[in-house]
């Protein structure tokens, strides 16, 4: 039996909702089973707005939230009556079953369960005051109550809790013993769903599953890739990568700077890039922006350097805390005159891992800056990960040059068959050289010659496609039927995972259908998603833009028609909207004709 | 504002249905709300026993998909709980505090099994059989040609022992003054029914030789009761022991609600009761019979069925009275077996 089952928990700030669905996502990854996970929440503290934990349990590892839950908890009436539908038929609605105040009728979330829907009415406040002497345990016994009903080990969950809550005094025992009553709850109640946990596949060799997020895969990435310098202002949502990086880079023996603004972290960063240090810095959409010069810079002194941008709403301060993939342009084309930079775009959180490794083999292979485009849905949603027990990433791509010995007059920007020339590093006899931002001749000095502004203009440019075959790195990957398809999809970043599951379920009503994953977007993957483009009878490009910014560098690079579809819902892309898309395409929804 | 009319059902059995389809049918722009006890929508419990034939797939025994009630804009409120009625203001109060303004209401409710007042220390070690999770647990703790002791024997009971028999399972009857109910069955007759549940593969043991009971036991910690001991000192041994002592109006929410009770709500011959904007269907009811001068129960599938249609008539306007439709009589058949007509209900 396979396991694929998303629970829903909504709540209001300050119920407990988040820790809840954290507390579950890290007990169900414990267990063995693969687990993807998006919280929304409002940006006020407590008391205000509404906050939704998802999370799904699978065998496989999925990449996308499904549209519908097969279980939703509600914590908070007022804030989950509305996504009472998001529960699918013959899926499990659990509910408090009393009120603390009268209620006028449509208050309650019973009222709004569908005949389909399983109702299972629980007295949460009741078990929380019971067990703990008070009601601030409720999502705590909501915990042990799915996993009592669901006939799951507690064990794990209690661990997760310790873990959770370890040295917060007696909150850990408290909410220990709330867990038991909702766990005994659970186990007590007899189910009518029809949801399903099937045994936890096996653990891969060679490999252990961690439960992280995007922004933490990073850090990871960072680390295992050897970090030595990161300097950073704080920017939601890519704050977490700083405040994590801060904690684990001093036993690493490297070091972290909190600088004064975006543009002292990107130059500073460049800094220690030329002084040969494998750095990075981490921001979003605004601090892109402060940062563009400085990358123009880094593209035209040639110096490696790792720029993390998780995407954020936009444009100016935006929507902080909402999700979009609207710095795509930004973030290939931002800054003046051609400066080509490479742009790598994870689709996972086990991608954040590899594209922070690979960023910084390749800022260093190809002398360049490198940005890792990350959103918030990413940044922020948590993935069971296979990480290798050794890292894959190579410790040093530098190609230096040789200057013992060597005459006056080193050629930093030696025009070469790849464009790649050997650097030298601060300090290093012999390799001395003018490093500006003015055009230059290949010693470094100042040049506006129309022909050495050509020859240095290409060898930026050219040097940047050996990336495309970097090793150990896929540009972009082909899913779903081979060969003549009736639409393909192609998608970047964190909308690949809806993508895909939209092809799948696509597939399963018989259309045939394959979708690419294009990680790579600077340099563009041409070849390969051209190839891909002619097995497709239509093409839908879905992301979360207004503009439709990755179809448009799609277009410039191979031109043809395609199916833009661009949301700006502030969230990630839905499935069914996708497929409808997909079915559309495919002829198989027949439009109203015109009066 | 819509004027549309608020119907409210309490109850989501037979009567509570039919009472909901002849509504919408009458009055197709009113609102109708049916609130039940029950996490599972309508089914019918004579159909319970196919648990025991392995059917564990409760979707399989619901009378009305999910999409009966969509497409006939009932709202069905499952697990919900009705603890009040206010007639003056026209309101029920669910257990979650919840109001509910109401139009008109119908109390279809139904009944829960009883359990007489010498058992009900025993009432956790015994099986209940009303609802399908308690069939189901029954099912799953019964082994394979397992033993049942059936307390009383009322209708649900025996139609119950007659599947359990056909699997291979023995039933040790216990007989008492409930057994066959709702049926009444004379002194005189009752030997010759005894015999038939004989003839049928029962082991029928009458209390009255046995004497009173001295306690009922189960076989260690956590498990069902499985041996009845009598002051006599004899004992009876099984696997499981399940009561079947007939059932009791369920009413709770009914008292102080200004509407007169007796064993059930006393309602009219047109099924209304003492406030004119609730009605009463079901085995809840004593309805006024002037043939006898008194208020009687009635039941049976169809009976209550045409009681919930003849109520949701007489709330959009008709003035009808009740005529009961079901024989009610235990039969016995040509080769000595019993029985009822409760039983057809397919």
């Amino acid at each position: 039996m396979s396991t694929d089952v998303q629970i829903a928990i909504v709540g209001s700030a300050g119920d407990g909702t988040i820790a809840a669905g954290d507390i579950l996502r890290r007990a169900m990854a414990e267990i063995g089973y693969r687990v993807i996970s998006f919280d929304l929440y409002p940006a006020e503290i407590r008391g205000f707005g509404k906050c939704i934990a998802r999370l799904r349990v699978t065998d496989e590892q999925a990449y996308s939230l499904k549209q519908q839950s097969d279980i939703l908890v509600s914590l908070d009436d007022s804030h989950a009556i509305p996504h009472v539908g998001e529960a699918r038929e013959w899926g499990a609605v659990i509910y408090e079953t009393h009120s603390v105040n009268p209620l006028p009728e449509g208050a309650h979330l019973s009222g709004h369960i569908d005949p389909g829907q399983v109702p299972y009415n629980v007295p949460i406040r009741e078990l929380a005051e019971k067990s703990t002497g008070s009601a601030r345990s409720r999502n705590i016994v909501i915990v042990g109550y799915i996993i009592g009903l669901m006939r799951l080990p507690v064990e794990p969950v209690l661990r997760a809790l310790v873990g959770k809550f370890k040295g917060k005094g007696d909150i850990a025992q408290k909410n220990e013993a709330a867990l038991r009553a909702g766990y005994e709850e659970g186990l007590r109640w007899f189910r009518l769903d029809d949801i399903e946990f099937g045994p936890p596949p096996a653990q891969e060799k060679g490999a252990h599953v961690e439960m992280i997020s995007g922004n933490a895969a990073i850090v990871r990435g960072a680390l295992d890739a050897g970090i030595d310098n990161f300097f950073g202002y704080p920017i939601t949502p890519a704050t977490s990568i700083m405040e994590r990086l801060a904690s684990e880079m001093p036993r690493h023996g490297a070091r972290l700077v909190q600088t004064e603004d975006e543009i002292a972290a990107i130059s500073a960063t460049l800094g220690a890039g030329y002084a040969g240090a494998r750095a990075a810095t981490a921001t979003s959409g605004p601090g892109l922006s402060l940062m563009a010069e400085m990358l123009g810079f880094g593209v035209i002194a040639e110096v490696p350097s790792v720029v993390f941008v998780s995407q954020r709403g936009g444009p100016s301060t935006g929507m902080p805390t909402k999700h979009e993939q609207s710095d795509l342009n930004m973030a290939v084309f931002g800054g003046h005159g051609d400066a080509p930079r490479i742009v790598i775009a994870p689709t996972s959180v086990e991608g954040c891992y590899r594209c922070a490794g690979r960023a910084f083999e390749m800022a260093e292979a190809y002398q360049t800056p490198v940005i890792v485009l990350l959103d918030l849905y990413l940044s922020n949603r948590y993935e069971t990960v296979p990480f290798p027990d050794r890292p894959p990433f190579d410790a040093d791509t530098n190609r230096y040059a040789d200057t013992r010995g060597g005459a006056a007059g080193f050629q930093r920007y030696a025009l070469t068959v790849d464009g790649v020339s050997p650097r030298s590093i601060p300090g290093q006899a012999g390799g001395m050289h003018v490093a500006t931002g003015l055009e230059h001749n290949e010693l470094g000095r100042p040049n506006d010659q129309p022909d050495m502004h050509l020859a240095q203009s290409r060898k930026r440019h050219e040097k940047l496609k050996a990336a495309l075959s970097h090793p150990g790195f896929e540009p972009a990957k082909r899913f779903g039927d081979t060969g003549q398809v009736e639409v393909g999809l192609v998608a970047w970043g964190s909308s690949f995972g809806e993508c895909l599951e939209a092809m799948y379920l696509a597939q399963e009503e018989g259309i045939r259908c394959a979708a690419v994953k294009v990680v790579m977007v600077s340099p563009f993957p041409v070849d390969f998603v051209a190839t891909f483009l002619a097995d497709c009878k239509e093409v839908l490009v879905p992301e979360v833009n207004y503009q439709g910014q990755f179809a448009g560098i799609l277009q410039m690079q191979v031109p043809r028609a395609v199916t833009r579809m661009t949301r700006i819902p502030c969230a990630p892309l839905r499935v069914e909207e996708i497929l409808d898309e997909i079915r559309r395409l495919a002829g198989r929804i027949v439009e109203p004709q015109a009066a | 504002m819509s004027t549309a009319r608020h119907h409210v059902i309490i109850g989501s059995g037979v009567a509570g249905n039919q009472a909901a389809e002849t509504l919408r049918a009458r009055d197709p722009d009113s609102r109708i709300t049916m609130v039940t006890v029950s996490r599972l929508p309508f089914f019918n419990r004579y159909d319970l026993p196919r648990v025991f034939r392995g059917e564990r797939d409760w979707r399989r025994f619901v009378i009305y998909p999910a999409e009966y009630y969509r497409r006939n804009r009932i709202a069905l409120r499952r697990a919900t709980q009705v603890v009040a009625v206010d007639s003056i203001n026209q309101a029920l109060t669910l257990q979650h505090k919840e109001t509910i303004h109401f139009d008109t209401l119908l109390v279809a409710s139904g009944a829960r099994p009883y359990l007489p007042e010498e058992l009900t220390e025993y009432r956790p070690l015994l099986l209940g059989f009303g609802a399908f999770h308690e069939a189901v647990r029954v099912a799953d703790a019964l082994p394979k040609k397992g033993h049942v002791i059936m307390l009383g024997g009322d209708t649900i009971g025996l139609d119950l022992a007659r599947t359990l028999i056909e699997l291979r399972h023995r039933v040790t009857l216990l007989a008492d003054n409930h057994t066959f109910w709702p049926h009444e069955v004379s002194e005189d007759d009752r030997p010759r029914y005894i015999e038939a549940l004989r003839n049928m593969g029962f082991d029928v043991v009458e209390a009255k030789e046995r004497g009173c009971l001295a306690s009922i036991s189960q076989g260690a910690p956590g498990l069902p009761a499985r041996r009845l001991v009598f002051k006599d000192g004899s004992e009876l041994h099984g696997d499981l022991v399940m009561p079947f002592f007939g059932n009791v109006p369920i009413l709770d929410f009914m008292i102080g609600s200004g509407v007169d009770i007796e064993r059930g709500l006393l309602v009219r011959p047109n099924l209304r009761t003492t406030n004119e904007n609730i009605y009463a269907a079901g085995d809840n009811c004593q309805i006024w019979t002037d043939s006898v001068r008194h208020y009687c129960f009635y039941h049976g599938w169809k009976n209550v069925r045409a009681m919930g249609e003849l109520a949701a008539r007489n709330i959009t306007g008709a003035d009808e009275a009740w005529a009961p439709i079901h024989d009610e009589s235990l039969r016995l058949t040509a080769d000595g077996k019993i029985l009822s007509p409760f039983w057809e209900y397919q």
